[in-house]
């Protein structure tokens, strides 16, 4: 294998497993924070986002290697993840003041 | 990088599940034994063998065994390390809390707790101040088993599975994590590159080269017990999830997290912290008759399964009694709390909610507590249909690709095939090995379960070298015959076991089934003289070698097949 | 004991139902009735494999608390369809006995 399709799959297997899962972490994040702020009891959102999680990590694992634009792919995984913590940590700051 | 939904989903079933499916044979054959892992335990310590019994009596069994209970050494100096100071004496340490568990198939059974410490924590958000205490109990003698009587099934098989006993930096789980979301990869994957998945649903062609016969294989172990593999992976995920693999309210969402345990605390009126105030403990034996009582009113008589108290001798402590969910797929459950020193109940948990159900049920699932043998063995079953799946992977990799690397002077198939060994039939010799091991060194030997665990490691080692050593003819596009000398020796040394099980104990075969039944030991040596069976027909079946030009007509055949890659 | 025989039930109707949709396939079927001149009539094994599937099924409810019984009933269908993929590549012959004339058409 060359550098350069070296280089591609280096980049696709990070973004499928650390962009995968900062993207599942946001999503946690989120799901249960605006849960919460639904008024779902705290422990069956925790309950409920951890059996959807992974399902979600799985569809984004595969996802990455099946697209076409890994610039795509990096703006959601990281892009996205980013954006679901703000949202997530903002509202557990809401819920608790 | 790829063309087609095809091409990326074959290159990500292809090297992505030869990467982890090392990782993951171990995972599915030592998860295979795990659910035998209880009758395990008593062939390597056969003062265990006798019937199991439901928990015993509290007040006048267990409870005086809690006076034996000393902090685990490795813990206590874990613990020292992120405390401000030292230590006192581990002979002072009061307990704090306790639990006692045991299933249907333990005739001892497991105890444990959390002893105090009066120093500080180094970091003010460090909650955790205590040290932690474990001992595998035997009810009737009332004695703790010897620490180093390594429990082989439930202590070294069983957490195999999950965490490669590899625990620093909990790096061992991760690596099992990693492996648990790329079969799941590999399933989703496999499903969009086959074709043909009803229509060759039971197709096995074993008259055919190695690579169809492979392939078919492959194919059928991968797609009959499909939900298996699939639940199995799936459930070992969300198991660890909010503790190891998704910590989110341990860590981002802790204030939450935190905010909710006081509320909940304050709810179900199940005291957070002691009051400080010293209270005597009240009869357990009676709080267990009143919780089997309310359960026998709800329809569901049971034992127990899981017993705990915290904030013990304080006015503030609580006993928790579960029921052993052995008639069900939840494991334990049914939960009741009573007021340690009055025997009050304080609180019934109430029915699951449908989250808590499916949560319960898929966990239940995965860890199997419920008594049904059949579905045990069917269990088995699975997971030895996914190692084959996962071997059967090597196999055609190594195949598809070994004349090829032949030309071009490459080792990479020879490197593959010699971990494939390495993984399959190695890894099967590593776990025959521990328990010859464990007959050969004598019971009262000082630090025996180590030993145990250099013996299983050291076979393993040996048998990579060996494979090693004997890969060559794999470059030239040949076999390797370190697959058949390993699986001759397999033979021969679970046979060993079992003779030498018979020469220790005494526990022969017609005395185990026929005139002295038990159960637990004769299944381990009839599952190790299946093996050995099965390990000469491999032997023997391996025999014929198979020439070079049969090899390449039939890879030219198979171009059609190699469309991912 | 009864839920010993509505599982020995639950198998046998596995088996059965397992065998009977494999040999809805041309291809199965020629492994096990070579050179006789026939096929499989595909519609009455398919549906007689799927009646007995869901009568497998039944069994299991009968033995078994439901969630227990979800799980021996799909464990079970794995190793029904292994054991007769492994009776198709082995001893084909075995599987002429449930197939009466019924299941078959002239060629």
């Amino acid at each position: 294998m060359n550098s350069q399709a070296a280089l591609q799959t280096t980049n696709r297997i990070f973004a499928a497993i650390l962009g995968g899962y900062a993207f599942t972490w946001g999503f946690s994040v989120l799901g249960i924070t605006s849960l919460v702020a639904l008024g779902i009891d705290f422990h069956e959102a925790e309950t409920g986002l951890s059996l959807i999680a992974f399902l979600v990590f799985l569809g984004l694992f595969l996802w990455t290697f099946a697209a076409k634009s890994m610039i795509r792919v990096w703006l959601v995984l990281a892009g996205g993840s980013a954006v679901m913590m703000l949202i997530g940590t903002f509202l557990q700051n809401s819920l608790l003041s | 990088m790829f063309n087609s939904l095809r091409m990326s989903m074959g290159w990500v079933h292809t090297w992505m599940g030869l990467v982890l499916g090392f990782v993951l044979m171990i995972c599915f054959f030592f998860g295979a034994l795990s659910v035998f892992d209880r009758e395990i335990d008593r062939w390597a310590i056969p003062d265990t063998r006798f019937e199991p019994q439901p928990m015993p009596s509290f007040d006048k069994v267990l409870k005086p065994i809690y006076q034996q209970l000393r902090p685990d050494p490795v813990d206590l100096a874990a613990t020292e390390r992120r405390v401000i100071g030292s230590l006192p004496d581990p002979e002072t340490l009061k307990l704090e809390s306790l639990f006692a568990y045991t299933t249907h198939r333990d005739p001892v059974l497991l105890i444990g707790g959390e002893f105090a410490i009066p120093n500080q924590p180094i970091d003010p958000a460090d909650d955790h101040q205590h040290v932690h205490g474990r001992a595998t109990v035997n009810p009737a003698t009332g004695e703790l088993l010897n620490d180093d009587a390594l429990k082989i099934g439930s202590d070294w098989f069983y957490p195999m599975h999950f965490s490669l006993n590899f625990n620093w930096m909990m790096v061992g789980y991760w690596i099992v994590g990693l492996a648990a979301l790329v079969m799941l990869a590999g399933l989703v994957s496999g499903v969009i590159i086959h074709r043909k998945i009803f229509r060759e649903f039971f197709t096995f062609r074993p008259w055919k080269n190695l690579f169809r016969s492979s392939l078919d294989l492959h194919n059928m172990t991968g797609v009959v017990a499909l939900p298996f593999h699939f639940f199995f992976a799936f459930t070992a995920l969300v198991i660890f999830a909010s503790n190891i693999y998704l910590p989110v309210t341990h860590t981002t969402l802790k204030p939450l997290h935190e905010h909710h345990e006081k509320l909940e605390a304050a709810r179900t009126g199940l005291p957070h912290e002691p009051a400080g105030v010293a209270a005597p403990l009240a009869s357990v034996d009676a709080m267990v008759a009143e919780a089997k009582r309310r359960w026998s009113e709800r329809d569901m008589a049971g034992e127990v399964g899981f017993l705990s108290m915290n904030h013990l001798g304080d006015e503030n402590g609580y006993v928790s009694i579960y029921r052993a969910g052995s008639d069900r797929v939840a494991l334990v459950g049914e939960g009741i709390h009573f007021k340690a020193s009055t025997g009050e109940v304080i609180r019934e948990e109430p029915p699951r909610s449908v989250v808590s159900s499916i949560d319960e049920f898929l966990t239940g699932l995965h860890l199997q507590h419920f008594e049904h043998w059949m579905l045990r063995w069917f269990y088995v079953f699975g997971g030895l249909l996914g190692a084959i799946c996962i071997a059967t992977g090597f196999v055609l990799f190594v195949e598809k690709r070994k004349a090829g690397h032949a030309k071009t002077g490459s080792q990479g198939s020879r490197i593959v095939d010699a971990l494939a060994v390495t993984t399959v039939t190695g890894m099967v010799l590593a776990a025959v090995g521990m328990l010859v091991a464990n007959r050969l060194l004598p019971a009262d030997l000082l630090g025996k379960g180590h030993w145990e665990q250099t013996a299983f490691w050291s076979v393993w080692g040996l048998a990579f070298l060996h494979a090693v050593w004997r890969s060559s003819p794999v470059a030239k596009a040949r076999h390797n015959p370190a697959w058949r000398e390993q699986s001759l020796v397999l033979g021969l040394m679970s046979l060993c076991a079992v003779g030498l099980n018979w020469l220790t104990t005494g526990d022969h075969l017609i005395k185990t089934v026929f005139t002295d039944t038990y159960w637990a030991v004769a299944g381990v040596d009839l599952s190790l003289i299946v093996t050995a069976l099965i390990a000469f027909f491999a032997a023997a079946k391996l025999r014929a070698p198979v020439s070079e030009q049969k090899t390449d007509n039939a890879l030219s055949r198979n171009k059609q097949v190699n469309a991912y890659d | 004991m009864t839920e010993t025989i509505w599982l020995i039930a639950a198998v046998m109707a596995a088996l059965l139902s397992m065998s009977w949709l494999a040999l809805a396939y041309e291809s199965h079927w020629q492994q096990v009735f070579p050179d006789t001149g026939t096929l499989p009539n595909s519609s009455r094994l398919k549906l007689t494999g799927w009646v007995f599937l869901l009568l497998s099924a039944v069994f299991c409810l009968n033995a078994d608390h439901p969630s227990m019984a979800v799980l021996v009933w799909v464990m079970l269908l794995a190793v029904a369809a292994f054991s007769v993929a492994m009776m198709l590549s082995h001893r084909p012959a075995i599987l002429k006995v449930i197939c009466p004339q019924l299941f078959a058409v002239r060629a």
